[in-house]
């Protein structure tokens, strides 16, 4: 194989491989075109690193709440306390393009506090 | 398999993997930084391999590259591990965590069958370049690709 060959193959390889991967980017699993407003209490809270979760009652279904890394949580003001115990929290987010009910959360309002997740 | 999964998720180190606000991060950046010195190192050696770069000498490529991606790997494996463990019971039973594993395995099998096949006969490899021997440098490559590339996917679907 020459040189020139080699090479070329190999930058297509590179670059066919992580083209393919920003395809299925977190976010476009997620319809932003519909945006949720769910004002309820969070049960099964978890502050949990790669990012929090929790479980939230919506239109008649339970849906599984997709929260921020616990590090940008924190530095933005919000708490495991704030969000667990039952209050009354409100969530701004999106819902699942594939119909699972699953929400990323693209804002959390609770005790007059409104923290960015995104 | 999955009990142990379930096991591990359980334990201290899958606790703190997923709660320290800094584990999870830290273990991700250690991961990263491994795998740019694995594909760096045995990449660029794996081109040679196959036939790029005739002016650079092989076994010179050979004996500086090697180690920067065996220490990839020692950053990679541990690093990999704490992730693991913080999702153990999902990513037991995720399809492209499977694949990761199993390719990873292949590709280290790669590497292990290469030394014993081709070692000897790297001083006289751009003389008479053993095809064999160039399909599995291509091959090294491609399978560490993949695999990244499968790694990254474990987020995604």
């Amino acid at each position: 194989m020459t040189l020139h060959k080699s090479l070329a193959g190999a930058v297509a390889l590179a670059v066919l491989i992580p083209a393919a991967a920003l395809a299925h980017h977190g976010w476009s699993s997620y319809d932003a075109e519909k945006t949720l407003t769910v004002t309820g209490p969070l049960t099964d809270v978890a502050w949990r690193n790669p990012h929090g979760e929790a479980k939230v009652k919506y239109a008649g279904k339970t849906w599984a709440v997709i929260l921020a890394p616990v590090a940008r949580m924190e530095a933005r003001g919000l708490t495991q306390a704030m969000i667990s115990g039952g209050k009354p929290v409100t969530l701004v987010g999106y819902p699942r393009k594939d119909g699972l009910t699953e929400m990323r959360i693209e804002r959390v309002t609770v005790d007059g506090k409104t923290v960015e997740l995104r | 398999m999955e009990a142990l999964a379930a096991a591990l998720q359980a334990s201290p180190l899958g606790v703190w993997a997923r709660g320290s606000d800094l584990a999870y991060p830290v273990a991700n950046l250690i991961h990263l930084l491994g795998l740019v010195m694995l594909i760096g190192g045995i990449g660029v050696l794996d081109l040679r391999l196959t036939g790029a770069f005739r002016r650079l000498p092989v076994e010179a490529l050979w004996r500086y590259l090697l180690p920067i991606a065996a220490a990839g790997v020692c950053l990679l494996v541990p690093a990999g591990f704490v992730m693991f463990a913080a999702d153990a019971s999902s990513l037991a039973v995720s399809t492209v965590f499977r694949w990761k594993v199993a390719l990873i395995v292949l590709a280290l099998a790669n590497a292990g069958a290469y030394h014993l096949l081709w070692r000897r006969r790297l001083a006289s490899w751009d003389a008479a370049p053993p095809l064999g021997g160039r399909l599995m440098a291509a091959g090294s490559l491609t399978l560490w690709l993949v695999v990244a590339a499968l790694g990254r996917w474990i987020a995604y679907a």
